[in-house]
């Protein structure tokens, strides 16, 4: 008789509703996009953030490939349990992959994301045999000792293909379609939002990859890993071929640090060699880490706060050089007091609020 | 056919013998009780069965193949499952997510999930955890993370994971050990259960004489590495040589 009907007793807006909406793909899927479309903005432009939250128009294109990149780490080592310190490798290695098309062959950027993708991705099926038979900080030394060899060999051996310590230059960045390069603006208000067609296209793969990740959580795989992660030996008694799932697990994440990894190349139509370098493989963890493991959005959120304090508060007078032990007395804290990172503590201020709200029923 | 059968069975661990040419069959939907003193070689004995450890020699033919050699979640997927002693399970899952897991591996041995498919569309997986939570009476603890529950219905848990793999052959390492007396009546019970009702043939281990004695169809004894006595409750009981190797014959 009524709309009502539908519903049943429930009101349209209530908290059981919520709680089924916000793990729907659609809404991850509508709150992604809306994050990656007006994040750049209130970053860089927005009046009520003032100047000190202002970041620069560069800093927004980093934090959302390093987003990818630890949105992707997290699968491995926040499902499945896996700590690698080596994610440089597959990140460096789809970013020369990138670099390589364009020199060799053309510089159209999905070309080049796409071979850099694949080239990342296959050099992580290589390496897996070797690193999988290992756990733990076994696991976690051997795949640092990998990216580091990576590094050595770019750096000396290799460096008439990868430009050793001056990186991979010469390189052209073609327009995506008809005459829009990259670093063209947007069109009227998407261009105040987002700035560039590059900021649009790393958005689009941002998108892409979360909602591929909450897909894949949602899986039988996301099970699957979650019980790896909790108990590899009852897991083969119950007739899991481990083997074959941390694998899956292994490549899927490096396919995403390849996503990053040429992204990066084609915003910057340069690789340097640091991309190799451990700390690159140390960032990541720590980004993730203080977003928030097992969170789907908390590697995002550990991005921003780690690209800020290194953009941004870096340059404040007084203060700027020690952004590095201001960071780490924060990642402290956080993980002190809030084992979920960052996005823990969202989860619990958005609990107690429901609980002022009244959602005692 | 025996459903299990294993043949002349030796394993050695750098010279000292844990198990010395061990035979020993089980006939489906029996229940066999596998007794014996610590160290006897029980442990090693169902390791080597479930594909944990190669023996030195000899070989575990299961339904007519040999499973030496297989990896355990190769044999798992043969019909072998397996509860464990200490209970292992998967600590931060849900109860429900416990069994799940092993519900998909088994309507879907390792080869056909879809890793972009959402897992409640796979609707015969989700009747067989439904089924598994309802025998193990963990309904209503379904939605609590496993390390919440108490230490009874934890190894219930491990009971359930286990089935959930449509065992036909089910090793259960002491399902009992640390229960209290009210627990461990209903193990029993669920044992019976298993074996009578859902036609499960069961390797039991078992340090508690009156369950072995209650659900056994036959019991072998192990001591030191060698089989001392094969035979219905009744006629183990009255074996001297039984008796010696517990009250300190043997081992001490």
């Amino acid at each position: 008789m009524s709309t009502d009907l539908d519903f049943g007793d429930e009101p349209l807006l209530s908290w059981d509703r919520w709680d089924r909406m916000k793990n729907s793909e659609l809404f991850i899927f509508f709150a992604a996009g809306a994050f990656a479309v007006l994040f750049p903005w209130l970053f860089i432009r927005a009046p009520i953030t003032g100047d000190i939250f202002t970041g620069y128009g560069s800093l927004a294109k980093t934090i959302l490939i390093w987003s990818i990149f630890a949105v992707g780490f997290n699968l491995l080592l926040g499902e499945t349990g896996l700590l690698s310190f080596g994610h440089a490798a597959f990140y460096g290695v789809a970013g020369y992959g990138a670099g390589w098309v364009a020199i060799y062959s053309y510089g159209h950027p999905l070309l080049m994301i796409v071979v850099g993708v694949i080239m990342g991705a296959v050099f992580s099926m290589l390496v897996a045999p070797i690193l999988l038979r290992l756990h733990t900080v076994y696991f976690a030394i051997v795949s640092l000792a990998i990216a580091q060899t990576l590094f050595w060999l770019a750096r000396e051996p290799f460096n008439q293909w990868t430009g050793g310590e001056n990186g991979l230059t010469r390189m052209e960045v073609k327009p995506l379609f008809g005459d829009v390069t990259p670093a063209d603006q947007l069109p009227d208000v998407l261009g105040t939002l987002m700035g560039s067609w590059m900021y649009l296209l790393i958005a689009v793969f941002f998108v892409i990859t979360i909602v591929a990740v909450h897909r894949v959580k949602k899986s039988p795989y996301g099970l699957i890993f979650k019980a790896i992660r909790e108990n590899e030996t009852r897991s083969a008694f119950i007739g899991m071929d481990v083997w074959r799932y941390k694998f899956a697990s292994f490549v899927m994440s490096a396919t995403i640090a390849g996503l990053a990894g040429a992204l990066l190349t084609v915003d910057k139509a340069f690789v340097g060699i640091r991309r190799l370098w451990w700390s690159a493989s140390g960032d990541v963890v720590v980004m993730t880490v203080i977003g928030g493991l097992r969170t789907l959005f908390g590697p995002v959120a550990g991005a921003i706060v780690y690209q800020w304090f290194g953009g941004v508060v870096d340059g404040y007078p007084q203060i700027g050089q020690y952004w590095l032990l201001i960071l780490a007395a924060v990642f402290t804290g956080i993980v002190w007091w809030y084992p979920d990172g960052i996005w823990g503590l969202f989860s619990q201020i958005g609990d107690f609020l429901r609980s002022l709200g009244g959602d005692n029923e | 056919m025996s459903l299990l059968d294993v043949q002349n069975v030796t394993m050695e661990f750098g010279g000292l013998l844990a198990l010395d040419n061990v035979d020993m069959s089980i006939e489906r939907g029996e229940l066999v009780s596998l007794i014996g003193p610590n160290g006897a070689g029980k442990s090693t004995l169902i390791n080597v069965i479930t594909g944990m450890l190669d023996p030195t020699e000899g070989s575990v033919i299961y339904d007519g193949e040999n499973v030496v050699g297989k990896q355990p979640y190769e044999i798992t997927q043969l019909g072998l499952g397996r509860s464990f002693q200490t209970a292992e399970i998967f600590p931060e899952l849900t109860v429900r997510e416990n069994v799940n897991v092993a519900s998909f591996l088994t309507e879907h041995g390792s080869f056909s999930l879809n890793f972009f498919r959402r897992r409640d569309g796979y609707g015969e997986v989700r009747e067989r955890t439904e089924e598994v939570l309802e025998t193990l009476d963990l309904v209503d603890d379904a939605d609590l993370p496993a390390k919440s529950l108490p230490y009874g219905d934890t190894r219930r848990l491990e009971v359930a994971v286990g089935m959930a793999t449509d065992p036909e052959l089910m090793f259960m390492d002491e399902p009992t050990a640390g229960m209290s007396p009210a627990e461990t009546d209903m193990t029993t019970d669920l044992i019976k259960t298993m074996q009578n009702e859902l036609g499960i043939t069961i390797l039991l281990v078992e340090h508690d004489m009156d369950v072995v004695f209650d659900v056994s169809d036959r019991i072998v004894t192990l001591h030191q590495g060698n089989i001392i006595a094969k035979g219905t409750p009744e006629e183990i009981q009255g074996d001297p040589k039984v008796r010696s190797a517990y009250l300190g014959g043997g081992g001490g």
